[in-house]
């Protein structure tokens, strides 16, 4: 649980052509997570392997942190528990998908793209694989923490490609990594500090495509200080006007100073035992 | 999805479908019989998913029209396209034969001149569709079909390809299609037009003529971008018999940039065909293996070109090896690749920073301006949670329910345990002890009017105080609840006449023993509590010491009395000794231990408070002591007469009980043992004022009284016993007196019935007791 007071705020939306909504958004306050999975389309159950994919993650940590579910002692032991934690759901999630994938042909050929974070202390810990995207919005500035999975991305790492041609190309959408393809996949772990007044957005690559990042930062420096449901519901709504081809989801996290805490909480957590 | 097995046996545009020959993610393609024609054809079937896409309907329909137009024996000729019962459909020939890359597979090495024969045709066909401007896109030998008569058919246009394109959905590199065969344009998801397909025919006759792909890698990604980067391969180095023409033709196809490829695909058949004749020329003029024409080669200015390529080419691999350098060491050993945020400050910084890195990588800053950021997490999470708005109410309403329950229903059980107390009363007796009162109202056998409806209310309560132990905002109350319950049964019990919850006289007796005596209860009680529970935080362990401190000193106030502890005797300073020992041992445990230790401190902290008491009352008994040896000294008993204890003997014969285990040797000699209670009363009374009216105070008379007849009948030891036995409950003795008066019993009550809702409220807030 991180030491700031953290605003959760999700918005899908179908988008202008498409005729279902694969992507899924989950958000948890209690447990600090915010996740956007993105179906995959053309595939036949996209919409399947996202709603797999939140669930199965949120699900995952909440039974960690209960202890009804405990993390092998081989499972990556260098790494710190919540980054563990975060890891291991992931891959659960991922062999949630691809054991659906192949227990029926409806189901066969289905993946989801998977961007989620979870906050501890004073860090943010973000698990990626796909084309969805983190964004960080600090100080007036904004910077996309994840790597796109895609091809385009691929050619830009490799300096086939320039940024600007790829958020052009059309091969954008054409995924090197996605879940529920394989049985193991290698998935993005991300550790980045955070501060009061940071701003994350995690969104399918339906909002992107609507909008830039330097749109993104300015509805999110005008705006900012608008409820943060009403500023999430603004993205999606202003991608959709502009692009509207695809599925349309944002996760809007924004971070809010340490929280006062209340006399009550305090003599709580003064009284809480140390687990 | 599209359900195969149930269009096999539908019709479809006069079509009877027999069987499913292959399925993709745009569609699925079935065998079927024209009824009409009564000949084989193939039937395409756009995916259903792709169906209410109306802007992919449309470029399917026009493309499939468009391939119906060119009617050209190398291309798979269309017969009808349309939709029908909600399905988009071609209809188009069936190839009865073998594509060609399962020829090459099943034939292994094929002759130059039969693969220069094949793509002739495939270049012809390929010509045609160009001209109308449909791009195939997806060239490989897979898609060329090779018909019994040997005449290659191309199948496959990339309609479903386009529509997929357009409509922007999300793939993988798996599906992607295929690898080896793509144009670096293509790959890089430029516009493509008719080129891209001549260089797939370039990659496609490679593999054709030496049996390996262009470029090989460990992933598709890998490939692709060797299509886009790699230098251009040498066929003649696999295989060396080939003519030094077609190598370099096929190295000009497969060029990276389009322009310097051949520009059509009539240009490479006719280039193609001039080449094989003149070979022809040469082979039957010079009878010697063909050679090199230098002047066609520097006509095509393939020499020159591919100089130039390939320099820039290693160029840019000596920088993917430096770039792999990098970007390997961001990988842990873990095998999970863990990328580091690049910091803000350093992203601000970038635009400043001198790039020594050539601009051909965007991202090559980003890459070793990544800084580690090793936050470490402890290993405790705080358990603090967020408390949202909506849970305050939620708790606020818990409160305001649950809270005045909780209270009337503790009033209720005081209330129940105050009447049953106040009825049992009756059979309260100075001369008994002090539990002797408590279980009178079971002793006695008796039941006093109304007793019975209250004892019957009381099981009631009780049971009621353990089923309500159940509901969590209740859990932790229930000793609480106990000890209020007997807490009000006592009231009831030692001051009958004070009516319930009496507090009008309270004030003036805040600092009084009796009232000690309540802080004492309620300080001992909360630091049990606290020894009873494990792993006990800091605050909690403070909470304790100071907790303990208090009962300590109030266990010594409580019992305090007028006369001073005889602090001469040995005893006495071990009792005190004792007492704070057990407290510092009751700390100790509580703060240090605090891990395990349970029993251990809650024992010490009941051996300190009764250390306490009994050096507080120490010199009540050492007193009584004095004054009781004193008395027995000075009343003289002169032994029995024959004739009483023969008396007495008879007796007790009558009764059947020996006289020798009856009295002891002593006893025996005191005359008095064989008067009747009221005769040894009078007796002892009158002696007492005979030989000791000074020192003995009129209210003190019958307990000296009592003693004495022990003394007489037991023995000194016993008659010690009972002095201590009297000591140690005249604090108890004198708080039910004074209770009549000050309302003790009234106050404690209420104490724990604040406390009882205290911690009902933490229950609720906190989800545990403070």
């Amino acid at each position: 649980m991180s030491i700031f007071d953290i605003e959760f705020a999700a918005v899908t939306d179908i988008g202008k052509i498409r005729e279902k909504n694969e992507d899924n958004v989950l958000i948890s306050s209690d447990l600090g997570l915010g996740v956007v999975a993105d179906g995959m389309g053309g595939h036949s159950a996209g919409e399947i392997a996202s709603s797999i994919a939140v669930s199965v993650l949120a699900e995952t940590i909440r039974k960690i942190n209960s202890g009804a579910l405990q993390i092998p002692e081989t499972f990556l032991p260098k790494l710190a528990p919540t980054e563990r934690k975060l890891l291991m759901a992931a891959n659960l999630a991922n062999a949630a998908i691809y054991s659906t994938a192949q227990s029926s042909d409806v189901y066969k050929m289905m993946g989801t793209t998977l961007t989620g974070v979870l906050f501890d202390k004073d860090c943010a810990i973000a698990v990626h694989v796909g084309d969805s995207r983190i964004y960080l919005y600090r100080d007036n500035k904004i910077i996309q923490i994840t790597t796109d999975h895609s091809l385009a991305m691929e050619h830009v790492r490799r300096g086939l490609l320039s940024k600007a041609d790829a958020d052009k190309s059309k091969i954008q959408n054409v995924l090197t990594r996605a879940m529920g393809i394989k049985k193991n996949i290698e998935f993005d772990l991300l550790k980045f500090p955070i501060k009061a007044g940071d701003i994350l957005v995690l969104c399918s690559d339906g909002l992107y495509k609507g909008l830039t990042e330097q749109a993104i930062a300015e509805i999110l420096s005008k705006d900012k200080d608008m409820p943060i449901v009403k500023l999430c519901k603004h993205l999606v709504r202003t991608s959709n006007e502009r692009d509207g081809q695809d599925n349309i989801s944002a996760v809007v996290i924004k971070i809010l100073a340490p929280k006062k805490l209340s006399f009550g909480q305090r003599v709580k957590k003064l009284f809480s035992r140390a687990s | 999805m599209l359900d195969g097995q149930s269009l096999v046996g539908k019709e479809i545009s006069g079509c009877e479908i027999l069987t499913k020959v292959a399925e993709g993610g745009m569609g699925a393609v079935f065998k079927a019989r024209h009824k009409a024609l009564n000949r084989i054809v193939c039937v395409k079937i756009l995916s259903p998913s792709l169906a209410n896409d109306k802007k992919a309907v449309t470029l399917f329909l026009t493309e499939a029209r468009a391939i119906a137009e060119l009617d050209h024996p190398n291309i798979v000729n269309v017969y009808n396209v349309g939709k029908e019962q909600g399905y988009y459909f071609i209809v188009m020939s069936f190839i009865e034969g073998q594509t060609l890359s399962a020829m090459l597979k099943k034939e292994r090495v094929l002759p130059i001149g039969r693969v220069l024969d094949l793509f002739d045709g495939v270049l012809k066909g390929l010509s045609v569709a160009h001209e109308k401007g449909i791009i195939h896109r997806d060239i490989k030998p897979s898609n060329i079909l090779i018909t019994p008569e040997g005449r290659p058919k191309i199948v496959d246009f990339g309609i479903a390809k386009k529509v997929d394109k357009e409509k922007g959905s999300t793939k993988t590199t798996e599906l992607a299609g295929t690898a080896y065969f793509i144009a670096p344009e293509q790959a890089l998801g430029k516009d493509i037009d008719t080129r891209a397909d001549l260089y797939s025919i370039g990659a496609s006759m490679y593999y054709v003529l030496t049996g390996h792909f262009p470029y090989n890698g460990k992933n598709t990604i890998d490939i692709i971008q060797k299509h886009i980067n790699d230098p251009v391969p040498d066929p003649s180095k696999l295989r060396p018999e080939l003519p030094g023409w077609l190598s370099l033709a096929i190295q000009k196809l497969m060029s990276k940039n389009p322009d310097d490829r051949f520009q059509t695909a009539k240009e490479v058949y006719t280039y193609f065909n001039k080449m094989r004749a003149e070979e022809q020329l040469k082979v039957r003029t010079m009878h010697g293996r063909a050679a090199i024409d230098l002047g066609i080669e520097s006509s095509l200015k393939i020499v020159n070109e591919e100089k130039h390529s390939t320099d820039t080419l290693r160029k840019m691999r000596a920088e993917d090896v430096y770039r792999n350098v990098t970007s390997r060491q961001t990988k842990p050993a873990t095998g999970k690749s863990t990328t580091q945020m690049p910091q803000l400050d350093s992203l601000g910084a970038e635009n400043n920073a001198p790039k020594s890195k050539p601009p051909l990588a965007p991202t090559q800053e980003l890459v070793t301006n990544k800084k580690v950021t090793q936050t470490t997490i402890p290993s405790t999470v705080s358990a603090m949670a967020t408390i949202k708005t909506k849970q305050y109410a939620k708790m606020f309403l818990q409160l305001l329910v649950l809270l005045p329950l909780f209270l009337c229903f503790a009033a209720c059980c005081a209330y129940i345990f105050f009447g049953l107390g106040k009825i049992c009363s009756a059979y309260v007796a100075d001369t008994n002890g002090f539990i002797t009162n408590i279980l009178s109202p079971v002793l006695s056998g008796k039941m006093a009017e109304g007793q019975l409806l209250y004892i019957a209310l009381a099981v009631v309560a009780v049971a009621g105080i353990f089923a309500i132990s159940a509901v969590k905002a209740y859990s932790k109350t229930t000793a609480l609840l106990l000890a209020l319950a007997a807490a009000s049964y006592l009231s009831g019990l030692f001051t009958p006449d004070v009516t319930f919850l009496d507090m009008s006289a309270v004030s003036q007796y805040l600092f009084s023993p009796e009232y000690y005596f309540c802080y004492l209860v309620l300080a001992a009680a909360w630091t049990l509590s606290l020894c009873w529970r494990l792993d006990r935080t800091w605050p909690e362990r403070i909470l304790g010491t100071a907790l303990v401190f208090m009962a300590a000193v109030l266990s010594y106030k409580a019992t305090v009395l007028s006369i001073t502890p005889d602090f001469a005797g040995i005893a006495t300073k071990i009792l005190f000794g004792g007492a704070i020992l057990f407290a510092l041992l009751t700390i100790y445990y509580l703060v240090f231990k605090a891990a395990h230790s349970m029993i251990l401190p809650s024992l010490c902290l009941l051996v300190c408070i009764a250390c306490f008491w009994c050096y507080n009352v120490s010199g009540l008994a050492q007193h009584m002591q004095t004054t009781f040896s004193t008395l027995a000294e000075v009343i003289p008993m002169e032994e029995p007469d024959a004739e009483q204890r023969q008396q007495q003997e008879n007796q007790n014969e009558l009764l059947g009980i020996p006289s020798v285990q009856l009295f002891s040797a002593f006893a025996k000699t005191k005359a008095v043992n064989y008067l009747s209670d009221e005769d040894k009363y009078k007796f002892l009374d009158n002696a007492i004022t005979q030989y000791a009216g000074i020192f003995i105070a009129p209210q003190q008379r019958p307990l000296f009284i009592h003693l004495l007849s022990i003394y007489y009948l037991s023995g000194p030891s016993k008659a010690s016993f009972t002095i201590w036995d009297y000591a140690v409950s005249y604090p108890i003795d004198n708080f039910n007196r004074n209770a009549q008066t000050n309302n003790a019993y009234s106050f404690l009550v209420v104490l724990l019935f604040i406390l009882a809702g205290f911690n009902c409220v933490g229950g609720i807030l906190f989800k545990e007791d403070l």
